[in-house]
């Protein structure tokens, strides 16, 4: 069981690369589902306590984390810009060293926390962190407005993952609580990415510059 | 009936607010206003009867979320009079859903005053920003959707960071060994045992997060958009009590680093990021050409003088509270009489305002007692908060952060005074198409005395749950 979830988190950990190399979305969308589906499955690896109730709650997850956000992402944008460039700031060349250099600085620092609860699992920490910051550099260093919504996602999986992985107090309805919110803000930002698209005709924030001092 | 208070109190504006989806203009106009009353009606209930919360593992009445929830409720009520007048002169599109965001927007944030649990607190502060974003894209312009879209993004990008950092604490309390709920009230009395590295790291993801919602600099760049382009009745709502909202989730994590003696490294923090604001409302405040921008930063002004009180502690967290109680009065106040003269000149731009005295009288008296009693003039109650951060500053021996504080003060007071005379005395071309109804007139005028009713005569309640709030930081006389 350890080696699987350490597999399935390298896997995640490419993911993140490829997503910084990649200049679709579509491609983009794909990544973060299969992230999603890796975060909502990792309480069933780390050995705790799965009550019916935690169950449920996984599926629940998995069902939205991994299916419905990117599905409704997706489907969101079909009419507006979908498979256009997600224009960069930072070059892919520069992103993809800037990934690199994340992942093997996540995984240097992350034994230094010493955290009881994860020594079983070598990659959770250093996954969780590089979720995190991979999501804030797709925010800052990408133009399209979907590529920030999906980077938002990506930092909300890694905060996630950090939740269900080192705190046991898991109390159902809270989390589901905040789920609910998560999934309440992609639709809001979905709408709202509509309608940049149809007041501007594009989603580059570079448009949007009109409110500044 | 008083067992499910708490509940009612956040379930009914909930409910009215779904239902103002889908009747006519009128009725919802109307709702908005029997909400309010209704609302405020059991906040005084609350108040008065304290009663513990159904679901008490979730939700507790605490001091610092009573001042909140009242003042909330007196804002909405009085707003909500106004809004109904507004919504006759000004043509808005799509009326029902801003009549019905503003009712879920007073639900959510009636539930973060009530919110005892960490978890919750974070929900109900992220429900406040989903529910504002529909009052902001109101006009459907170009500029509405780009501060929409900000708000939006910034704000849940950093309300993300107060999440890390809220499963930070977690981490904390497990590292520790602490087995209580994961509340407020709870966590203060085991904050002791609690992980001290862990308890400061979250408490910086925390302030972080809740820091860029209250509109502390640098993550203050939505917050003037946002303000400006909302109509003016949602930004009173947004300036005068949504950025309380997020200060009492910072508030009451600063409560447990006080209880875990870490107060003076959350304090510090607190002092710097409230200077910071202080001093970059100073700086751009000078050359503002818009009105409603102008009184957003004016809020973050505010905002960094209440973080920076509450840093202080002592005396200055006492002098915080009643700022921010006397900034959501009077600040809300600014913002409708704002909205008057957007009616009136057709302009969001100060040189396509003046002769406010001669043109519009009565929204003039309202919108210069604003000024005053915002720049801290004497009586009002801003005058007295800031002299007792001050005088903790000194007492604290804080002596750079209080002289940055005054001169920036001072700088603020000349850049806003030069702005207001402008729009007050100034020359103006033209006449203006508005009536001053009075419906459009007195909410800002009860607003602006019950302000100054409070520096004269506190009643003992309020000054006393005022005191048993800031007695959990460490302030009070």
């Amino acid at each position: 069981m350890i080696q699987s979830l350490d597999t399935i988190l390298v896997l995640v950990l490419l993911s993140v690369l490829f997503s910084f190399g990649s200049s679709r979305l579509p491609a983009l969308i794909k990544v973060l589902a299969f992230q999603g589906v890796v975060v909502s499955i990792v309480p069933f690896f780390i050995g705790h306590e799965l009550t019916t109730g935690g169950i449920a709650f996984t599926i629940v997850t998995l069902l939205i984390r991994g299916f419905g956000i990117p599905l409704y992402i997706y489907l969101a944008i079909k009419k507006v810009a979908i498979g256009r460039e997600v224009e960069p700031i930072v070059g892919y060349h520069a992103s993809l060293l800037a990934g690199l250099a994340l992942i093997v600085g996540a995984i240097f620092v992350s034994p230094k926390f010493n955290l009881p609860l994860v020594q079983d699992h070598a990659l959770l920490l250093p996954t969780a962190i590089v979720l995190i910051v991979a999501g804030m550099f797709l925010l800052m260093a990408r133009r399209n407005a979907i590529a920030m919504v999906l980077g938002y996602i990506m930092m909300e999986n890694g905060i996630y993952l950090i939740g269900t992985s080192f705190s046991v107090r898991a109390q159902h309805i809270v989390e589901f609580g905040i789920l609910l919110d998560v999934l309440a803000g992609v639709m809001i930002m979905a709408i709202v990415l509509q309608n940049i698209k149809k007041t501007f005709d594009d989603v580059d924030t570079a448009l949007l510059r009109t409110l500044k001092e | 009936m008083w067992g499910f208070m708490v509940e009612i109190v956040i379930l009914l504006p909930f409910a009215m607010g779904l239902l103002a989806f889908f009747v006519p203009q009128s009725i919802g106009r109307m709702l908005l206003i029997i909400t309010g009353a209704a609302h405020l009606a059991l906040s005084v209930g609350i108040w008065i009867r304290r009663p513990a919360a159904f679901l008490d593992t979730y939700f507790a009445v605490t001091a610092e979320g009573l001042l909140s929830l009242l003042v909330i409720s007196l804002l909405f009520f009085l707003i909500a009079i106004y809004t109904r007048g507004y919504l006759k002169e000004q043509q808005i599109p799509s009326e029902p859903v801003f009549t019905g965001s503003m009712l879920l927007f007073l639900a959510t944030m009636t539930m973060v005053t009530l919110a005892d649990h960490i978890m919750v607190m974070w929900i109900a502060i992220e429900a406040t920003t989903l529910a504002s974003a529909p009052l902001i894209y109101t006009y459907r312009s170009a500029a509405s959707i780009e501060a929409t879209w900000k708000y939006v993004l910034i704000c849940s990008v950093g309300i993300a960071l107060a999440l890390l950092g809220s499963v930070l604490l977690a981490l904390s309390m497990d590292l520790g060994g602490v087995d209580v709920p994961m509340s407020f009230s709870a966590l203060a009395g085991a904050a002791q045992r609690m992980d001290p590295l862990w308890l400061k790291t979250g408490f910086v993801f925390i302030l972080v997060g809740y820091g860029t919602k209250m509109g502390l600099a640098p993550m203050h760049t939505w917050l003037p958009d946002a303000h400006s382009e909302a109509p003016s009745p949602a930004s009173a709502l947004l300036s005068g009590v949504l950025l309380n909202c997020a200060y009492l989730g910072i508030f009451k994590t600063h409560k447990i680093m006080h209880a875990a003696g870490l107060g003076d490294f959350s304090g510090t923090i607190l002092i710097v990021f409230g200077l910071a604001s202080i001093i970059a409302a100073a700086t751009f405040i000078l050359k503002q050409t818009e009105y409603k921008r102008l009184l957003a930063y004016s809020s973050i002004e505010n905002m960094g003088i209440i973080a920076f009180g509450t840093g202080v502690g002592g005396l200055g967290a006492y002098g915080a509270v009643l700022c921010l109680v006397h900034h959501s009065l009077i600040k809300s106040s600014l913002f409708l009489s704002s909205g008057n003269i957007l009616l009136g000149y057709a302009d969001r731009f100060i040189v396509g305002t003046g002769r406010l005295a001669k043109l519009m009288p009565r929204t003039f008296v309202a919108f210069f007692g604003g000024f005053a009693g915002i720049s801290g003039f004497p009586p009002f109650g801003i005058f007295f908060g800031e002299v007792f951060i001050i005088i903790a500053a000194f007492r604290a021996h804080h002596y750079v952060g209080v002289v940055l504080f005054i001169m920036s003060i001072c700088v603020i007071f000349a850049g806003f005074a030069n702005h207001v005379m402008r729009i007050s005395f100034g020359a103006s071309g033209g006449s203006v198409q508005f009536q001053e109804k009075a419906a459009m007139v007195w909410p800002q005028y009860a607003l602006l005395l019950t302000s100054l009713a409070l520096c004269f005569w506190m009643p003992d309640t309020v000054s006393q749950t005022i005191m048993n709030a800031v007695q959990t930081i460490g302030g009070g006389f």
